[in-house]
């Protein structure tokens, strides 16, 4: 099945203003997601909260539960990451 | 049953073969006992572990792999291995070390008879000082370090406190030089907070990826 999409009627040349806001926007949002969803982010955080319990500016009962947060947020982004979720799929075929 | 899981070996560290096979007592990962496998001219220290995930956030795990590697450092120079690699049988141990022979050959010229060792100078909480003179202790380790080390390595600036994030790659004769310059400039420049760590094996300037899967295979 063919499917008439905006990446299509792009690479044909023609551009529909209300497709393109869409598009601008979808490029936008996932811009977002790879910022906030970014696991070498959360590995420098990581790296950054051992520092600081290596230098003696944090304890080590922050230390520990910084980690552990991060740890889980460092999990979540690689499946994010995993998953892939900006690539469209045609549910339609 | 899988035998597979209970025949893993996990690589430590890779030094140059000796005659006969060596043991380094039972400090492995489950108290198993850590030894050395004869490949040609290098020997991979092994210890008979569980083929499983290895994770980065198990310090417990780290800890293990870390004293490993510092008990065979006191006696040999070692090629590093990334943590974490654990082979499911002595055969695809031995099968890695084909493949990465040669680039073995040339990492040990390296690393022989050299350690890493690491600086990090950090600005103080809150600072709100001068920050040409952050400029100018950062510039004036970095110089002078690295005249004394063999190599360097800037590394990733991880916090916006992290003025420097240093490895240095020392002849084994020069530690103590390289030592002193460090205490010298760190009561030059005692507003600033300084972390002088090692001597680690040198991670950062041997990289052999070998059968690896994303970061895996011996590094």
């Amino acid at each position: 099945m063919l499917l008439i999409d905006d990446l299509i009627l792009r690479a044909l040349g023609i551009t529909i203003p209300g497709l393109d806001l869409i598009y601008t926007l979808e490029i936008i949002k996932n811009l977002a997601y790879k910022e906030l969803y970014n696991p070498e982010k959360v590995k420098s955080r990581i790296k950054e909260n051992q520092m600081l319990y290596e230098f003696g500016e944090i304890s080590r009962g922050e230390f520990e539960e910084t980690k552990s947060s991060l740890m889980e947020q460092l999990k979540f982004t690689e499946r994010f990451e995993e998953m892939n979720l900006s690539v469209r799929s045609d549910i339609f075929s | 049953m899988n035998t597979d899981n209970q025949n893993g070996k996990y690589v430590y560290c890779i030094v140059k073969a000796q005659d006969e096979q060596e043991s380094f007592g039972n400090i492995g990962f489950q108290g198993k006992e850590v030894y050395t496998i004869k490949y040609k001219e290098f020997s991979p220290v092994v210890s008979d572990a569980i083929f499983k995930k290895y994770d980065i956030g198990d310090e417990e795990d780290i800890k293990t792999h870390t004293l490993v590697v510092n008990e065979v450092m006191k006696k040999y120079s070692v090629i590093p291995v990334a943590y974490g690699m654990v082979f499911k049988n002595k055969k695809l141990v031995e099968i890695s070390m084909r493949s990465g022979h040669k680039a073995m050959r040339k990492a040990i010229k390296i690393v022989d008879n050299k350690v890493e060792l690491g600086v990090k100078i950090i600005l103080p909480k809150d600072f709100d000082g001068d920050m040409q003179k952050a400029e100018q202790c950062k510039s004036e380790f970095s110089k002078s370090l690295k005249q004394i080390a063999f190599d360097s390595k800037d590394l990733n600036l991880f916090s916006k406190r992290l003025i420097m994030n240093g490895s240095f790659l020392v002849e084994k004769d020069k530690i103590e030089a390289f030592s002193d310059e460090v205490e010298r400039l760190t009561t030059k420049y005692d507003s600033f907070k300084v972390s002088y760590s090692g001597p680690w094996s040198p991670y950062n300037f041997v990289d052999i990826h070998i059968l690896s899967q994303q970061r895996g295979g011996f590094r």
